[in-house]
């Protein structure tokens, strides 16, 4: 039995000030509508159902996370946004107009950072710029200005080579919004970092959020951080890949570091946590073990 | 931070699996394998009991009744040798005989004077005879009267037998003649041969290090001759075939390559061909070549192309298709279209290893130079190579092997260093890797190095603060 200490409260639950702010949000222009969107991969064995019939609305200046167990189609969902691959149905709208293909206002921010090796720092910010065919000082110095808000300006001049894992991660984010894209695709932007940068990519990812007109989708398998980042939580199904729930964090904002052990995080975690892993088998696959040791040799 | 970690030298032992051995002993390994392979040449050239399996003559007999003949030079097997000697030995045997029971054997002045021509190697090893003075045969009489004199000579000595032969002979020039040193007055009794003496030796096709350097030294400082031109104009004629060939094959290959890296169209129009072509040896079409560009260096270049573009073609393909996916669909989020994704994504990003590749042909072209050279009007070192051989001049034919081997092994070795200079972004550090005989043994000019290693971010101050 759970401590009654413990007890946490309904995550539906949702304070005065949390529930005006998510009223709020959904007066905002919506920003991306997903619409009964479908996706079928040929392959060897015969057709695989990625997603089916998946629909949500992300509104403007809204952080999405989405999660699931691995292998339900998160990171296929987002590629068919980002437009790296087409839905075989349904159809996805950026600011009512479809989409088609991929480009610049749609960003996007990989797990494995994807920098351009051959250029520098501020070159790769400059990048997505020079495509659109803006180049020259007035370029440059927009560049510096996004390398100057992910904290990067003393080594604007460095090669990736040269970067820590959070850096350059920090440079992907700046090169991706520098075009001041519509919406911000990141998939497990942080999955590769360790504890403490993922931390301190977390908190500085809010406070760029705070000062841009930037709406986000956020793939993690890190439920804290689900919690921590998100507005709400899209949870997919796997087999074929369908959403599950569509959670309202309860947690109000400003969020903070200590509000990871407030009522309401918890609560919201726990839950996803029993949407992912349902409690159904507690020790995961049935393993074949044998036993090594005595009987009375128990070390629980 | 991202330095691979360095073990202290003092730690690691010899044989370590998979760790880098110390600079030190890299280099010192380094320089064994070139001077290893070299002493061994000295040792198999220099030490007879090694191997030696031949005697070279020095002094030559002819042997009655027998119609092969040798003379200075010529090498014999050492078993062979001895049987040799011994066959002169009895026609000598014969000839005291016959002094002594006063038979006369037939003898014309022609054989006698044959015979004591014999000497003359002697003379000119030892600089008594001049290149003028060797048919000289009054000259080649004072050298027997040295002989009898008890001259043995310093660098090639007469065995005693052959000063004993020559006192013998002398005497009985002198009785007979009224000038000794006048052929037309030799005794018409026969005279004594001189014994057989020879060194040991290696086969012809061994020459010692010191001939081969010699005669390299000597070929190399020797301006153009009737026998062609000078060595370092045929070196430049030769560096004109390879690299034009290997340039052209660049040229046309390399955006063939790319193409089909990045296209799936080209990739199947294109590589099943090539694919096929490249397995056709280029030797095959010298004669076609050559029916096509005709005479002079046209074919030949077309030669080297032919054998190194096919597979450039292949190679710089799969270089192009090895670039990481990714990076070409960040580019596409980033707003990048066909033409850009090209030119400014996979261009730029596949630039380190294309380098490479074309590095490691280079080295295909230098192996198609000898071929090239070969077919319709023979030119460059290949001909000098051709018509040394066939003389048997073997020492003068190694210096230009060794010579091809070496331009092409520094060419790389440059290229190979100047890598981490081109490409910094790829973090390559000179003397880092497996980069061979330029990075382990210089390890880089040390001033550069350091430029470079300043030149990182774990350095900084700033990025340590942190």
């Amino acid at each position: 039995m759970p401590d009654p200490t413990f007890s946490l409260p309904d995550y539906r639950r949702q304070s005065p000030e949390v529930a005006a702010r998510f009223a709020r949000l959904k007066e905002r222009p919506v920003k991306l509508e997903v619409r009964t969107l479908g996706k079928t991969f040929a392959s060897p064995q015969g057709q695989i159902e990625a997603l089916r019939d998946v629909n949500f609305r992300i509104y403007r200046r809204e952080i999405m996370g989405l999660t699931g167990a691995s292998g339900c189609g998160k990171s296929t969902l987002m590629r068919v946004l980002a437009g790296l691959e087409y839905p075989t149905s349904g159809e996805v709208l950026l600011e009512g107009q479809p989409v088609r293909g991929p480009g610049p206002d749609r960003g996007m921010v990989f797990q494995s950072y994807t920098l351009f090796p051959w250029l520098t720092v501020k070159k790769n910010v400059l990048f997505g710029l020079e495509m659109s065919g803006r180049s020259g000082p007035v370029a440059e110095s927009e560049a510096r200005q996004w390398i100057d808000l992910v904290g990067l300006s003393a080594f604007e001049n460095a090669y990736p080579h040269q970067l820590s894992g959070g850096m350059k991660q920090r440079v992907a984010i700046a090169r991706a919004l520098a075009n001041q894209p519509k919406i911000l695709f990141m998939d497990e932007p942080f999955g590769a970092l360790d504890a403490q940068s993922r931390a301190s990519m977390q908190r500085h990812l809010l406070e760029i959020w705070k000062h841009v007109d930037l709406t986000i989708l956020l793939i993690t398998h890190d439920l804290d951080e689900a919690v921590y980042l998100a507005d709400r939580i899209l949870v997919l199904d796997p087999n074929p890949g369908r959403i599950r729930e569509l959670i309202e964090v309860p947690v109000p904002r400003p969020r903070a570091a200590d509000q990871c052990f407030s009522p309401p995080f918890l609560a919201a975690k726990c839950h996803l946590e029993s949407l992912i892993h349902p409690p159904g088998e507690p020790h995961g696959p049935n393993l074949n073990l044998v036993r090594m040791t005595p009987h009375d040799d128990n070390p629980e | 931070m991202f330095r691979r970690k360095t073990v202290p030298p003092d730690r690691v032992g010899w044989f370590a699996v998979r760790r880098e051995l110390p600079p030190r002993r890299r280099a010192l390994l380094t320089l064994l394998s070139f001077f290893g392979p070299l002493l061994l040449w000295c040792a198999v050239s220099y030490l007879p009991f090694i191997w030696h399996p031949e005697v070279q003559l020095t002094l030559a007999a002819d042997r009655d009744g027998v119609t092969t003949s040798y003379s200075a030079g010529d090498r014999l097997s050492r078993d062979y040798f001895p049987e040799y000697v011994r066959q002169v030995m009895v026609d000598n045997a014969a000839i005291r005989a016959a002094h002594e029971t006063g038979d006369s054997l037939e003898v014309t002045r022609r054989t006698n004077l044959r015979n004591l021509r014999q000497i003359v190697p002697w003379g000119m090893t030892n600089g008594y005879l001049t290149q003028e003075s060797a048919s000289d045969d009054s000259a080649m009489l004072r050298l027997w009267a040295r002989a009898a004199q008890g001259d043995t000579g310093k660098r090639l000595r007469l065995s005693r037998e052959n000063r004993e032969i020559a006192a013998t002979n002398w005497d009985m020039i002198t009785t007979t003649a009224t000038d000794p040193f006048d052929p037309r007055q030799l005794p018409t009794q026969p005279l004594l041969k001189l014994l057989p003496q020879g060194e040991r030796s290696n086969p012809v096709y061994l020459p010692t290090p010191g001939d081969v350097i010699r005669a390299g030294w000597r070929d190399f400082t020797t301006p153009a001759s009737a026998g062609g031109p000078a060595l370092g104009e045929r070196l430049r004629h030769s560096m004109r075939i390879v690299f034009g060939g290997f340039l052209l094959a660049a040229l046309i290959g390399v955006p063939i390559g790319i193409l089909c890296g990045t296209f799936d169209f080209f990739s199947r129009l294109i590589e099943p061909f090539v694919d096929f072509f490249r397995y056709m040896p280029a030797p095959a079409f010298s004669t076609l070549l050559v029916a096509i560009f005709l005479a002079h260096d046209a074919p030949k270049i077309a030669l080297v192309f032919v054998g190194t573009f096919f597979q450039l073609v292949l190679v710089v393909a799969n270089t192009a298709r090895g670039l990481d996916h990714s990076l070409l669909e960040a580019a596409q989020t980033l707003g990048a279209r066909q033409p850009q994704l090209l030119l400014r994504v996979i261009v730029p990003g596949i630039l380190p290893r294309l380098y490479n590749d074309l590095r490691i042909l280079l080295g295909w072209a230098w192996t198609w130079l000898v071929i090239a050279e070969l077919i319709g009007v023979k030119s460059g070192l290949t001909e000098f190579i051709e018509t040394q051989g066939r003389w048997r001049n073997f020492e003068r034919v190694y210096p230009v092997i060794i010579l091809i081997g070496f331009i092409g092994f520094f060419t790389d070795q440059i290229l190979a260093a100047l890598r981490p200079f081109l490409f910094r972004w790829t973090g390559d550090m000179p003397g880092q890797g497996a980069h061979g005989l330029a990075t382990s043994v210089v390890a880089g000019p040390r001033w550069l190095t350091r430029t470079l290693t300043e030149g990182r971010l774990d350095a900084h101050p700033k990025f340590l603060k942190r």
